[in-house]
């Protein structure tokens, strides 16, 4: 049986995070998922409030299941979406990591995020930034991501935003 | 400099060719702002964005500030976002309620209907007889009138009614707004991207059947996998349900409309199947209209109203606004559009298929956008300066509709019947025959 999620575990696990999807090691970044993920980055309703409830309200992305990350990261380095050819270059910073709750199954854990991403095409760079909020869930010996929630606050997209540069 | 500069028209040779610098050129984007943008028509909402009394929202028309306000009485208007006073935005959010506007600024105040109620300190303020003479009001636009729910406005006066302007092209409004009896609304969450390219790269686009499987092969990949492995975590896409655009479907499939006014459709047949959130009200649409019509709200349709509406009903249901910002930067404001009343299943499914394909964060439309700045970058080369995307189709477009479009009794100007892979370009010809009429009088004739 597990210990609850320590803070440095918290972190250890965004860092980690963070880092695998910064150096596109994509298959290690997929496993970091519960087979049932809910990915969710919700869109905004107006100036202050984001939509709740992703059923009847858009969202900028929401994927149940990791099958769907699958997806988006096949297309994104099939080579055959002009957008993700070459892929820019990215790197998130995580920081005001929080455990809100934790016990020996799961944790509630929340965050801040910049994402600085180059488009080496145009030769631009561009910042995204928000709040992460995740739900972890201890299962087979590991913390996996049960739940990963974004809320983009700069949400006027600059010509795209893939799962990997919020 | 004349218009056949820009646009090179000779129908009678079979040519039409549109020059890059229709798409660079600072002084081109000027003429556009005053004469389209600023100088006639454009989409400012739908009504349900301010369906009850006071209710308010904001929106530009070119780079004017534009309020569209509910009075108290639920009677609709638009006015310049602007304080008679200094000039300040009046109203700061995108949508409310507000039974007065004071100005945040020097509190100058306005009700509902755009009548000043009060200036701060009035009687003190020493001013001269003649200040009594001005309207202190909210400057209404000149024009402002509803299709269907559909808002309208104009900071010209001097265009023809809102119905004559939309002409035949109210009938494909209808086949939006007719799928509830209830109206239309928007889905909430509203998304807002840019692209540093043209606004009519984004105006084309809508319109071309030519880039489906060149610009979204990696969709189209996803796709074949979720046919192949199927399983309850993903949303069906309605283009694994239909053969219309793929390179080896025969016979005719599909097509386009060109209107009057730059008005265009183009379409495909999806056929009346489930992967459409619509199929719920496929009986009662053909009870209510007709199979025909019904027939035509499951068609695939792309529909720009001209210059800055496009209604497009394809992998889901989306609105968009163009707001051109500069001659390489565009803003789209996009809405989930969707029949009022609709099953939660339906509303659920709806939603997944918009994400899946229409947002900048999603899998379709980035391929897209990138692909117009890619053009942006590539219209600097003025070797050759013709473009010749304009030119498939020329020897199919027929005057007139056709047996699809007479089941709606639809009577466009002209009209093109395609194989899969005719991907019709003169819809396009329709965009800037309408383009080169309204910057005429910039031109020497």
């Amino acid at each position: 049986m597990s210990a609850p999620l320590t803070r440095a575990e918290a972190e250890e696990l965004l860092y980690r995070e963070a880092l695998l999807i910064d150096s596109r090691r994509w298959d290690e970044w997929l496993a970091m998922f519960c087979d049932d993920i809910e990915f969710h980055m919700p869109a905004w309703r107006d100036e202050t409030t984001l939509t709740q409830d992703p059923d009847r309200e858009l969202s900028l992305i929401y994927y149940r299941g990791r099958r769907n990350l699958e997806d988006r990261v096949m297309r994104a380095t099939s080579g055959l979406s002009t957008a993700s050819t070459p892929l820019p270059r990215a790197v998130h910073a995580v920081t005001n990591v929080l455990v809100l709750a934790a016990d020996r199954k799961e944790a509630h854990v929340s965050a801040c995020f910049t994402c600085h991403r180059f488009d080496v095409r145009f030769g631009r760079a561009e910042v995204f930034f928000g709040r992460y909020d995740y739900r972890l869930r201890h299962e087979g010996g590991a913390w996996k991501i049960a739940r990963k929630t974004i809320i983009l606050l700069n949400d006027t997209i600059p010509t795209v935003a893939d799962i990997f540069s919020v | 400099m004349r218009i056949s500069d820009f646009i090179d028209d000779r129908p009678a040779e079979g040519i039409f060719r549109v020059h890059r610098k229709v798409f660079t050129d600072p002084a081109i984007f000027e003429m556009e702002m005053r004469h389209l943008f600023q100088g006639g028509w454009i989409f400012l909402g739908l009504a349900a964005q301010a369906p009850e009394p006071h209710d308010y929202f904001t929106t530009y028309a070119g780079r004017v500030p534009i309020l569209v306000q509910c009075d108290g009485e639920g009677v609709r208007r638009a006015f310049v976002n602007s304080c008679p006073h200094k000039g300040a935005r009046l109203a700061q959010s995108r949508c409310g309620n507000a039974r007065m506007h004071v100005c945040p600024y020097h509190s100058w105040s306005f009700d509902s209907s755009g009548r000043n109620r009060a200036i701060k300190w009035k009687a003190a303020g020493a001013y001269a007889p003649a200040f009594d003479s001005d309207s202190h009001d909210l400057a209404p636009i000149a024009r402002f009138d509803e299709y269907r729910g559909f808002l309208f406005g104009s900071l010209a006066a001097d265009v023809p009614d809102l119905a004559d302007y939309l002409g035949e092209a109210r009938k494909l409004l209808d086949l939006v707004a007719d799928q509830s009896e209830e109206g239309l609304e928007l889905v909430p969450g509203q998304v807002t991207f840019t692209f540093r390219a043209n606004w009519k790269l984004q105006l084309e686009n809508c319109s071309d059947a030519y880039h489906f499987t060149s610009a979204h092969p990696s969709y189209i990949r996803i796709l074949e996998r979720r046919q192949q492995e199927a399983c309850d975590d993903v949303v069906a896409s309605v283009f694994e349900n239909s053969d219309y655009w793929k390179e080896e479907t025969k016979g005719i499939g599909g097509g386009s409309f060109s209107f009057a006014n730059g008005h265009v459709l183009n379409w495909g047949v999806f056929g009346v199947t489930p992967a459409l959130p619509l199929y719920e009200r496929a009986q009662d649409l053909a009870d209510r209209h007709g199979e025909g019509k019904r027939d035509w709200m499951f068609a695939m349709r792309n529909l720009t109203i001209f210059p800055n509406l496009q209604v497009a009903e394809n992998a889901s249901s989306q609105l968009r606004i163009l707001r051109p910002l500069a001659p390489d930067l565009t803003e789209m404001q996009t809405w989930c559009i969707a029949p009022k009343g609709e099953s939660a299943a339906a509303r659920r499914q709806r939603i997944r298929q918009y994400e899946d394909f229409f947002n900048p964060t999603g899998m379709a439309t980035p391929d897209d956008t990138v692909s117009y700045e890619n053009c942006q970058i590539g219209f600097a080369g003025l070797v050759e300066p013709w473009l010749q995307g304009y030119g498939r189709g020329i020897a199919a477009s027929v005057a007139g509709g056709n047996r699809f479009g007479d089941k709606i009794a639809l009577e466009p100007a002209r009209s093109v019947l395609a194989e899969s892979q005719l991907c019709d370009e003169t819809l396009y010809h329709s965009y800037y025959r309408a383009w080169a009429s309204r910057l005429a009088p910039e031109f020497p004739a």
